[in-house]
């Protein structure tokens, strides 16, 4: 009954190529990039595919009235069921909804649709000299709407930090369908401390309290150079320890990325062309900004690191930077190299701890895989302690699934144990949000709280972030 | 499990479902709903594969959204083969959903160089009969692609043998495909003649068959496996041990059917890698052609083949001027039998295509695919533009100074 009150009122609001209903359309919003998905059947009752803020705003108030979930997705690069309909209803797929609608260089920010995808809005930005730093791994699909959801960084967030710190302002559409406008109603100002900081509140809130239909993004300008220097350990526990003589010196690099040596071995099993050396971990150091100041902050981290490191190489030639940069690239998928019928997997993937803890992490995430006779792979990025950790399981032995479960299950209370959290960039969503209670203690139930009132119907991407049995309604 | 995808298990199990193809599919571009993208696709199969979807009029119809421009399998990450994946369901789709009219179309016609002779003649005959409707656009748009199509055909100009100049460097194979033959004879018979004129010794055996491109693509897998077999044993009967097309299209097929089928040493180039040796320090004359020119990578040579570079250098040589276009190595929209179903979207991404043209200034666009400069010239008609498509073949006779 409600289904079909749902599936009239839709076509009110949007025409007939912006609706997907069909069985096996529904059942392609069932996945995205994260392990769980693979073992669940989240298909949604509906598909659409909004362009404009009042097309939103209506489908909110439709759902508001029936009490109908609402799911918010981006590309669906996600790791954590974030954009999937965990509970049915409708997904709003924000694909096609992608204009950048102003490039304002005079005050250094941009104005996008949240369909946009990260590279696109690079791309754009360049015509201006302009660029937004956040430069996650998934550039190429990624939308900033999704970004903006997930508060995600990147590679070099070590110099540039998070979305968050490039968000001046959203347009939100709230659960019953009215339209806010944070950071200030028709402001331009980089700076506004007026009024409590609603754009924070929805930066991460991974669209669990109301739909991002504009991002006004504050954006830099783009610097004239870059360097790299690769460091090459016999020794696990130097690496960790000659990133944090770089810091000591003075040093800020934009990035810096480990590779173990199992990925190092899947990198080189994946593409032996790129012929990383065979070590017990690889750090790849990036530096930008003018000439002479990444020559100098370069050749220093040569300096720094070659006390511990059997090898340093330096270069700020393009063609060689790429060749560097290659091994850092692949290892995500390179890692399933490990064995014949393995398959990556995204589970786990996302602690970040204390910088003086990375070392104990990576070793004893080698040890849990041990422990529970799955091949794990390290890389991330280590410059801010956020360690993305790559189970290869064969993902048709149920046992050996069962076995993966619980080693994240491991992976993600270690991280905690130490002192960190179990998502660094990834987020919550349906996967990590039985650990809320303990990762945020009382702070949880004030999140609960801020929930209940912006949506006391709980129809907001509902099942996700907050701890299980979530306040409101269970729709 | 479905036959047809086992042998690609390890393949779409590796999917990650990052989304990065996404990012490179024409297709993908235009709709901009996940059920059209690569990564749909593999999900799909993986259902159709493994039994939790049957194949239906929905399934066939999302398979139905794919190029196979290959784009997609060059992006990802985990070098998933897409298109063989597609090949491999729309495969699973055909048999459990025959169509009595495909099926006679792609075994009983196509697969017969005597009866598609036949049908491509009474398709000439009826667009002069239809010429007042087409006018009045009482047609499917999609029937005025191929434009006109000329008198005759290019096999019957072209001898069985035709002698090198001079003394022979080598001796190969030509297949004349079926885009070439009944659409641009013009390009059939610069081939041949620039082939011979830079010391080749250029064979047409009598009885080839399509390429079996058509067949794979809608699914048809066993009938272009006869024809693949049939094809190598008409190359072989005449002792060739180099197979060259000017059709893209073909040569990535042939590429992969011929070992597939036991080629035995018969090896398939495409005209543009050979067209590079022959030219490389050649002390033949070029003359150089005044013209300003660009050029489009079709997907079966840039993606399926990774040969940008040698039709480029080759342009650069012959030509006063060469301008790269933006999006060179983007699909034109045509994707065989796509733009038939999906006029729409393919003209779409044509029209992109188009506006990137333009924007060179080029008098002149080559390409190394007739099924392009088909699409392309649909384009450019349609934006009143008097840009002229060629193939780089042709502009090479030209600098050669071959008259026919
Ligand atoms: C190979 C790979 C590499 C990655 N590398 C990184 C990395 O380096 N750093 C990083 O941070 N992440 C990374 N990710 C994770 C992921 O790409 C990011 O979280 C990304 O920002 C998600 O964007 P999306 O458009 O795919 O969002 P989706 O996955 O579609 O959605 C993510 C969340 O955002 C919500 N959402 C989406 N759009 C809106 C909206 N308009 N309004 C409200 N809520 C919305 C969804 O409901 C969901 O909760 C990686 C993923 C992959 C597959
Ligand atoms: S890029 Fe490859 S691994 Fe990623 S979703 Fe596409 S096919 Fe799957
Ligand atoms: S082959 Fe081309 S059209 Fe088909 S899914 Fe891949 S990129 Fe898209």
């Amino acid at each position: 009954m409600v289904r079909n009150k749902l599936a009239a009122g839709l076509k009110k609001i949007y025409p007939a190529g912006r609706i997907l209903t069909g069985t096996l359309e529904k059942k392609m919003y069932s996945y995205d990039s994260s392990f769980y998905a693979r073992f669940r059947d989240f298909i949604p009752d509906a598909v659409v595919l909004p362009r404009s803020t009042a097309e939103v705003s209506a489908t909110m108030k439709l759902a508001s009235e029936h009490g109908i979930p609402v799911v918010p997705r981006g590309a669906g690069s996600g790791e954590t069921c974030g954009c999937l309909a965990v509970r049915g209803g409708i997904v709003l797929d924000f694909s096609s909804w992608d204009d950048v609608e102003e490039v304002d260089p005079e005050n250094m920010q941009v104005f996008a649709r949240p369909g946009v995808v990260h590279y696109q809005l690079n791309e754009h930005l360049a015509d201006f000299g302009l660029f937004f730093p956040p430069d996650p791994g998934s550039t190429r699909m990624c939308t900033i709407g999704g970004m903006v959801a997930n508060n995600s960084s990147g590679l070099r967030a070590v110099k540039y930090g998070t979305t968050e710190q490039y968000v001046l302002g959203l347009e939100v559409v709230l659960p019953d369908g009215r339209i806010i406008e944070t950071g200030g109603v028709n402001c331009r100002a980089l700076k506004n401390v007026s009024g409590l900081n609603l754009t924070k509140l929805f930066v991460g809130s991974e669209g669990i309290l109301g739909v991002i239909t504009m991002v006004r993004l504050r954006v830099w300008p783009r610097p004239k150079a870059r360097g790299l220097a690769m460091a090459v350990f016999t020794d696990l526990e130097a690496a960790p320890a000659a990133v944090l003589d770089v810091y000591q010196s003075g040093i800020l690099p934009s990035g810096i990325e480990i590779l173990d040596s199992s990925a190092i071995h899947a990198v080189n099993l994946y593409n032996p062309a790129i012929n990383l050396p065979e070590a017990e971990a690889i750090l790849i150091f990036e530096v930008d900004g003018n000439p002479a100041g990444v020559t100098w902050e370069g050749e220093k981290i040569v300096e720094i690191t070659k006390k511990r490191a059997s090898r340093v190489e330096w270069s700020t030639e393009p063609g060689r930077m790429a060749e560097l940069w290659r091994g850092r690239s692949v290892v995500a998928v390179a890692a399933a190299r490990l064995r014949p019928d393995g398959s990556r997997i995204f589970a786990g993937e996302d602690i970040s701890v204390p910088l003086s803890k990375v070392t104990e992490a990576l070793r004893r995430i080698k040890e849990l895989g041990r422990q529970h006779e799955i091949t794990v792979v390290n890389y991330g990025h280590i410059g801010d302690g956020n360690i993305h950790t790559a189970p290869v399981i064969n993902l048709d032995n149920p046992e050996e699934v069962a076995r993966a479960n619980a080693l994240v299950d491991a992976i993600h209370r270690l991280a905690i144990e130490l002192g960190g959290s179990t998502t660094g960039e990834h987020g919550v969503g349906a996967v990590r949000n039985q650990y809320a209670a303990d990762e945020h203690g009382r702070a949880a139930d004030i999140m609960k709280q801020i929930k209940e009132t912006l949506d006391p119907e709980n129809i907001m991407n509902p099942g996700k972030l907050l701890p299980p049995g979530e306040a409101g309604k269970s729709v | 499990m479905s036959e047809e995808l086992a042998g690609l298990k390890e393949h779409y199990m590796r999917c990650v479902r990052c989304g990065q193809c996404r990012s490179v599919c024409p297709v993908f571009r235009e709709i901009r709903n996940e059920t059209v993208s690569p990564r749909g696709k593999i999900f799909l199969a993986h259902l159709l594969s493994s039994g939790e979807a049957k194949v239906n009029n929905e399934a066939a119809s999302l398979l139905s959204q794919c190029l196979l421009c290959r784009a997609c399998s060059v992006e990802c990450p985990s070098a998933i083969p897409v298109h063989e994946i597609v090949t491999a369901a729309r495969s699973l789709a055909a048999k459990k959903l025959p169509s009595p009219l495909k099926s006679l179309l792609h075994r009983k016609i196509w697969s017969s160089p005597a009866r598609l002779n036949f049908s491509v003649s009474l398709f000439r005959h009826c667009q002069g009969l239809l010429k007042p409707a087409a006018t009045l656009n009482l047609l499917p748009p999609a029937l005025s692609l191929p434009g006109r199509l000329p008198r005759r055909p290019a096999r019957p100009s072209i001898p069985g043998q035709t002698p090198a100049s001079g003394k022979a460097k080598m001796r190969v194979g030509y297949f004349l495909g079926c885009s070439t033959n009944y659409l641009f004879p013009g390009i059939a018979r610069s081939t041949v003649a620039v082939l011979a004129r830079l010391g080749c010794e250029v064979v047409l055996p009598q009885e080839l068959k399509c390429c079996g491109l058509p067949q794979l693509a809608a699914g048809e897998d066993k009938t272009a496996a006869h024809m693949a077999s049939a094809n190598l044993e008409a190359f072989r009967r005449l002792n060739v041990k180099v197979v060259v097309s000017d059709c893209a299209s073909c040569t990535a097929t042939l590429k992969e059917s011929f070992p597939q089928n036991g080629s035995n040493g018969i090896k398939v180039l495409d005209l543009s890698e050979l067209l590079a040796v022959l030219t490389e320090g050649n002390e033949l004359k070029f003359k150089t052609i005044n013209r300003v020119v660009t050029y489009h990578d079709p997907c079966h040579l840039a993606n399926a083949q990774s040969i940008t570079a040698a039709p480029r250098n080759l342009l650069r040589r012959i030509c006063t001027e060469f301008r790269e276009m933006p999006g060179a190595a983007e699909c034109c929209g045509g994707g065989g039998s796509f733009v038939l179903h999906h006029y729409g979207t393919g003209m779409a991404i044509l029209n992109k295509k188009i506006l990137n043209l333009k924007k060179t200034g080029a008098e002149t666009v080559a390409t190394s695919c007739p099924n392009c400069i088909m699409q392309l010239r649909h384009g450019l008609l349609k934006h009143g533009s008097g840009t002229e498509v060629v193939s780089v073949v042709q502009l090479l006779a030209e600098s050669l100074e071959i008259t026919f």
